[in-house]
């Protein structure tokens, strides 16, 4: 049963970090390498604020978005001005900086979590407080799983709802011909602001939801591999809509565990799991390149 | 003086990878992540043909040709297809990638995930005044020096470099002539595997090996390229000894742990100030090379 539940926290931490790089990538048209950086911000906010400062889930996960959200100006800026293959770099550039600051700030002789050593560097922060909402604190495996189901229905929500609105349609248009949007009278500028403020937002909070589970965090949350899993997550599931990211973060979910029951000996089980990612990469970019159920393909 | 030495040396080699990218993104405007395989997979190549006993000679040659077979079959099983289809640049970079993956998780799985050196002992070391040289610094340097000056004189004296540069100016026209494209960009991608070979090997002839260097190296390499421009064949050798150089400084007077963060700031800095780079044309970002 706690396998099950396991399973179920997974995927609803991937399905929110889908949908909200669904929102950038497939929505507004930018392929972003910048995502794990704010999903590893979202996780620290978390694991420091409640192990330091005692503070409970929703306030701390809270403080990671708004962080995220301001930290995304560092992406959303270069937006304006680069695109394709030159604004994929400049993400590579802000998951590099923020990947590095997370992994140095760190001194030996600090205690965890004061200004000198916010981070612990490389040995990540240990011993994460399980959620604590309301004074209750949730420590078992299906109180924890019923509280990320109804944190991943709000974030859900939230994206059905920006989806349908007349802003959801904008992102559209600026991902087919911005400059035509911009001939509308649409702020193009300030919808890519809003639209990375809300999409680091949202993988802040998946990124909490993660540290509060796994009770670990370190710096390779925010590494460009982790990014890469997000990105291909996207482009397999299906860009462009709503269904795609369920697919992908099902399908990202489902392969590890059937691999799992291929009894693979243990050493390559990772590095196949990896390969069968590549080539999924290269087979939707051949023969599907909206991915499983998206609708956009790729510029 | 000793830093400054340091970062040209290891500038050149990031140079040798630069010129690789740039063969083949210039000509047929693929964001080749693929060369990082390339590049990952070069030293695992020599490791195991000096193992069965091969020379040194015999095992180098053997790992460029690994090289330039893996990267032509990057192109005929993947980049050609995708590019008469029309494919975009985002789907040639992701089909890219998903090569890359492929690469390093088959070299995992072959050789395991252990670090490895090429070479066992001290390195043998000589002294030019107050400037110390490694026997592995002078093979990057010479090898260095060697290919990219060939490659320069290659590009703007011999026909064939000037058919190359016709096809990174315009394919279409180059078409239209009557070269067959294809052959070229086949060309394009065999010449960036011996590159990207090269500098693999001598790399990690001085400082050893793992699957994963690859994806990294080849990231410098592209701040490289966009530092010297990035509509020039040239212009990334420039911009790796300014980035090899900036690099050296950063470990001597700051700390190895922020060469990277200080990389990538110089990568957003030229990308919003100075998008042509150095030596590049003046040209709006978003406007097709």
């Amino acid at each position: 049963m706690n396998y099950l539940l396991h399973i179920l926290i997974y995927f609803e931490i991937y399905l929110v970090v889908a949908l909200s790089l669904n929102l950038v990538v497939g929505y507004c048209g930018l392929l972003t390498l910048a995502h794990a950086g704010f999903y590893a911000i979202g996780g620290y906010t978390y694991a420091i604020l409640s192990l330091n400062l005692g503070w409970g889930f929703i306030p701390a996960s809270l403080a990671g978005a708004a962080i995220a959200a301001v930290m995304s100006l560092t992406i959303s800026l270069p937006s304006w001005r680069l695109r394709g293959d030159f604004f994929i770099l400049a993400s590579l550039a802000v998951q590099a900086l923020l990947f590095s600051t997370l992994y140095n700030w760190s001194s030996t002789d600090a205690p965890l979590g004061s200004w000198k050593n916010l981070t612990n560097g490389p040995f990540g922060i240990t011993a994460i407080p399980r959620p604590r909402i309301f004074g209750q604190t949730l420590s078992s495996p299906i109180a924890f799983a019923l509280f990320a189901t109804i944190v991943t229905a709000f974030c859900v929500l939230v994206v059905w709802r920006l989806k349908r609105s007349p802003w959801g349609r904008l992102l559209i248009a600026i991902r087919e011909d911005e400059l035509a949007t911009r001939g509308l009278g649409k702020n193009t500028r300030r919808t890519k602001i809003q639209v990375f403020a809300i999409s680091s937002a949202l993988v802040a909070i998946a990124g909490a939801m993660y540290s509060a589970h796994v009770r670990y965090i370190d710096p390779s949350s925010a590494s460009l591999d982790e990014s890469i899993l997000m990105l291909s997550m996207v482009i397999v599931g299906g860009m462009g809509n709503f269904r795609g990211p369920f697919v992908g973060a099902a399908v990202l979910i489902i392969l590890p565990e059937i691999l799992r029951f291929l009894a693979l000996p243990d050493a390559q089980a990772a590095n196949i799991r990896m390969l069968i990612y590549g080539l999924l990469l290269i087979l939707m970019m051949h023969f599907r390149p909206q991915g499983i159920a998206g609708e956009y393909r790729l510029q | 003086v000793q830093i400054l030495i340091n970062g040209i040396i290891s500038g050149l080699s990031i140079a040798l990878l630069a010129v690789a990218f740039q063969v083949v993104y210039l000509p047929t405007r693929v964001f080749f992540i693929g060369l990082a395989g390339v590049y990952a997979i070069a030293p695992y190549l020599v490791y195991t043909c000096l193992d069965w006993g091969m020379g040194w000679l015999l095992s180098i040659c053997l790992m460029i040709s690994g090289s330039i077979g893996i990267a032509v079959l990057c192109e005929w099983g993947s980049h050609a297809r995708l590019a008469r289809r029309g494919a975009s640049s985002g789907a040639h970079l992701i089909a890219s990638l998903g090569m890359y993956i492929i690469l390093v998780q088959t070299i995992a799985m072959i050789w395991g995930n252990n670090p490895k050196t090429l070479r066992t002992g001290l390195d043998v070391v000589s002294h030019l005044g107050n400037v110390t040289i490694t026997g592995a610094q002078w093979i990057i340097l010479c090898s260095a020096v060697f290919l990219l000056s060939s490659f320069c004189f290659f590009l703007s004296k011999s026909s064939f470099g000037n058919r190359m540069r016709a096809l990174a100016d315009n394919p279409n026209q180059f078409a239209l002539v009557g070269y067959n494209v294809d052959r070229y960009r086949l060309l394009a991608f065999g010449l960036a595997g011996m590159l990207a070979s090269t500098a693999s090997f001598v790399t990690s002839y001085d400082i050893g090996f793992d699957p994963y260097t690859g994806l990294h190296t080849i990231l410098i390499a592209v701040v490289a390229v966009i530092i010297g421009g990035r509509t020039t064949f040239t212009g990334p050798i420039l911009g790796a000894l300014l980035l090899g150089i900036l690099r050296a400084m950063v470990v001597w007077y700051w700390s190895a742990r922020w060469q990277e963060a200080t990389t990538f700031v110089v990568l957003a800095a030229v990308l919003l100030f100075l998008p042509e780079g150095l030596l590049g044309r003046k040209n709006r970002v978003d406007t097709a090379i």
